[in-house]
């Protein structure tokens, strides 16, 4: 694919709608991308692409497909629409906000309602207002007007645009970059991938990765691997009222590999492999700094009897908002540390 | 059983960087058992095969690692950023003496004017007397662990003190069963397994215990008492004998199980007590979840300051945890 293509690639995964747990218009589309290649779902909606080497060392790539997101639990009497969020959202981010909400038939429109400053009191303009007083307003003009147009335990996302911005066009602003980019790079891995590999590949674009990790467990428990690599998004804040320690990661400097996080400690020898290899081929890598998150290698490391464990995420701002920043060559640089090391690592 | 405790708490292992222990430990293990093995995650895994017809399998684990810190950040002037590996307690840390798996020596301390109510992994940071950045990184890698400077020490009578006691003191019971079962003829298979990553979520017991898919497990690790001034009631004391668990906040142990290993120590005559610890896990835990499930238990020896750089226990409370684990096995393996 031309950096186009990949580009264009990219911004179709992330303006698909896929909140955790309603992942299906996602898988649709990674199958269509991927063309004729044989793609398994399994029974919790994972899929999984095997490029097959039988007896060799087996190794999972995985991304998650679901996005943040929320979830309809109450119509009001005048037909808006309440909600439990689905992943960790900073309720600070959501007033005013355009959503897409799934409808009876097909997507709807909605917008966050927020009462105007003219209408708060002086107690309310100081306080957060949390997810559970908020609203969705998807333009109805009662409850049995709104029930009309959907239903409880519908699911909704941020509706934002994927633009390409700075001044050579080398940032990217968008919704479920996290963990769409990471789908991008399998999608990307697999075209480029040659005969003959030394390993038995497994790619699983899994879900409910933003609630409880537990795609990717199931995953794991079948297919049993040796070794996984696991392609996230890491908020970083390399902003600046934020200490240099604490900024985890720079946007343009590639990659970046997990030491350690809130859910695993990682391989050495594995995270020092491809720390090599990611030096001997030229390809711009960096090393997480900070401790913070927790991805789907959590559950990956710790099943059947034990699987070690990479993980490469692209360094993202804002993450879990309707638009996180990422660079586009941190994207382009993590397709080619990936495809480097499936053709040059040997345990 | 003190020199050979002495020589597992001597090598570093800040959990996920346990290759140093696991060597120290496979040696000592060599003589005793028929196989080793480390897996995917790391785990030392020791087996001592019995001669019955169909044995059971009985799994006894320690963990390898101990708590520490993870370089994140060098600073301009030298000084570098952490985050804590396992439960670390700032409040007891604070000023302690560190040394990096390079061998760089340095002191954990907290940034001046920190209140200790507000101590916390981001305002710590570990001094190694670096003038800058670059002289800091000449000796230290992002990602290095630090462990604290501390040796084991003997104090009056059996009791010693320093750290890791927890939980190469369990590493060292483990050896210790393994010499006493030496030329003991057993039908079961042993497993003795000296796990990883205990302190951040009792990891690599799980895969273990997935792969050995043992009938009975028995956990060796430290226990908290209730024996110092001012200490919240708890019926369990170093010097007072191996403590046979009951329960943690992590698990309920099998209770036929501590009935056997209760009466086993009565007709041994081996110091024992009983142990209800209000927080805190151990392996016991994942272990009893494994597949299907286990019966669990274990035997603790207790220890004051836990996670401090001076964990104190008295050594006769972890011979009897080892005579009571020895004698258990030759019962059930008879």
């Amino acid at each position: 694919m031309t950096k186009q293509e990949k580009l264009e690639l990219l911004r179709e995964l992330c303006l698909e709608f896929g909140p955790t747990g309603a992942e299906e218009r996602v898988r649709e589309l990674i199958c269509k991308k991927l063309g004729d290649v044989e793609c398994k779902t399994d029974r919790l909606g994972n899929l999984i692409v095997r490029v097959p080497n039988e007896g060799a060392p087996k190794m999972m790539i995985s991304a998650h497909m679901d996005e943040v997101g929320f979830i309809i639990n109450e119509i009001t009497d005048d037909g808006y629409i309440k909600f439990a969020n689905l992943g960790g959202i900073d309720p600070r981010v959501l007033c005013g906000k355009h959503v897409t909400v799934e409808g009876k038939n097909g997507l709807i429109p909605g917008v966050i309602a927020s009462k105007a400053i003219h209408h708060q009191s002086r107690e309310e303009e100081k306080k957060l207002t949390p997810i559970k007083n908020m609203y969705i307003d998807i333009g109805a003009r009662d409850k049995a007007d709104a029930e009309g147009m959907t239903e409880l335990a519908n699911t909704a996302t941020f509706d934002s645009e994927f633009v390409i911005f700075g001044e050579n066009g080398d940032f990217i602003k968008s919704k479920a970059l996290d963990d769409r980019l990471g789908c991008a790079v399998m999608i990307d891995v697999l075209k480029r991938l040659g005969e003959n590999n030394y390993f038995d590949l497994y790619f699983c674009f899994t879900v409910r990765e933003e609630i409880g990790i537990s795609g990717a467990r199931t995953v794991a428990q079948t297919i049993d691997p040796d070794l996984s690599i696991v392609l996230e998004s890491t908020a970083v804040a390399d902003l600046p009222d934020v200490p240099e320690p604490r900024r985890v990661a720079k946007l343009g400097d590639g990659g970046a590999i997990s030491l350690r996080d809130n859910s695993t400690v990682y391989d050495r020898e594995f995270v020092r492999a491809a720390l090599d290899i990611a030096e001997k081929n030229g390809i711009a890598a960096q090393i997480k700094k900070y401790v913070s998150g927790g991805n789907d290698a959590g559950s990956i490391h710790k099943s059947v009897d034990g699987v070690r464990c990479l993980a490469i995420s692209v360094p993202s701002r804002y993450i879990h908002s309707p638009a996180s920043v990422i660079s586009v060559s941190d994207y382009l640089s993590i397709s080619d540390l990936v495809l480097a090391i499936i053709e040059n690592y040997k345990e | 059983m003190l020199d050979i405790f002495k020589k597992i708490a001597a090598a570093q292992g800040v959990t996920g960087n346990e290759n140093d222990t696991a060597g120290v430990i496979a040696e000592l293990m060599s003589q005793y058992t028929d196989d080793i093995s480390i897996d995917n995650l790391g785990n030392l895994i020791a087996v001592k095969k019995g001669t019955g017809e169909a044995p059971q399998r009985i799994m006894l684990c320690a963990h390898m690692d101990e708590i520490g810190f993870m370089v994140t950040y060098i600073e301009k002037n030298g000084f570098l950023r952490i985050a804590p590996i396992g439960g670390i307690d700032y409040c007891s840390i604070a000023y302690t003496r560190v040394r990096s798996e390079r061998g760089v020596r340095g002191i954990v301390a907290p940034e001046a004017k920190v209140k200790a109510a507000d101590f916390r992994a981001d305002n710590f940071f570990i001094d190694i007397g670096a003038k800058s950045e670059k002289e800091a990184a000449r000796r230290v890698k992002i990602g290095d662990t630090f462990r604290f400077d501390s040796d084991i020490v003997k104090l009056m009578g059996t009791r010693v003190y320093g750290h890791p006691i927890d939980d190469r003191i369990g590493c060292a019971v483990m050896v210790d069963i393994a010499r006493r079962l030496d030329k003991v003829e057993l039908k079961d298979d042993i497993y003795y397994v000296f796990s990883v990553q205990e302190e951040v979520g009792l990891r690599g017991s799980k895969t273990a215990a997935y792969a050995i898919e043992p009938d009975i497990a028995l956990a060796f690790d430290v226990t908290g008492t209730g024996d110092v001034p001012g200490d919240t009631p708890m019926a369990c004391e170093i010097g007072g004998g191996a403590a046979i668990k009951i329960k943690d906040s992590s698990v309920i142990c099998d209770p036929t199980l501590v009935d056997e290993l209760i009466s086993v120590a009565k007709e041994n005559k081996i110091k024992h007590q009983l142990e209800v610890l209000l927080y805190g896990g151990t392996d016991t835990a994942s272990m009893q979840m494994s597949r299907a499930g286990s019966r669990a238990g274990a035997l603790s020896v207790p220890a004051r300051y836990i996670h401090s750089a001076n964990e104190m226990i008295d050594m006769s409370d972890a011979e009897a945890c080892a005579a009571l684990a020895a004698e258990f096995i030759k019962g059930q393996s008879k």
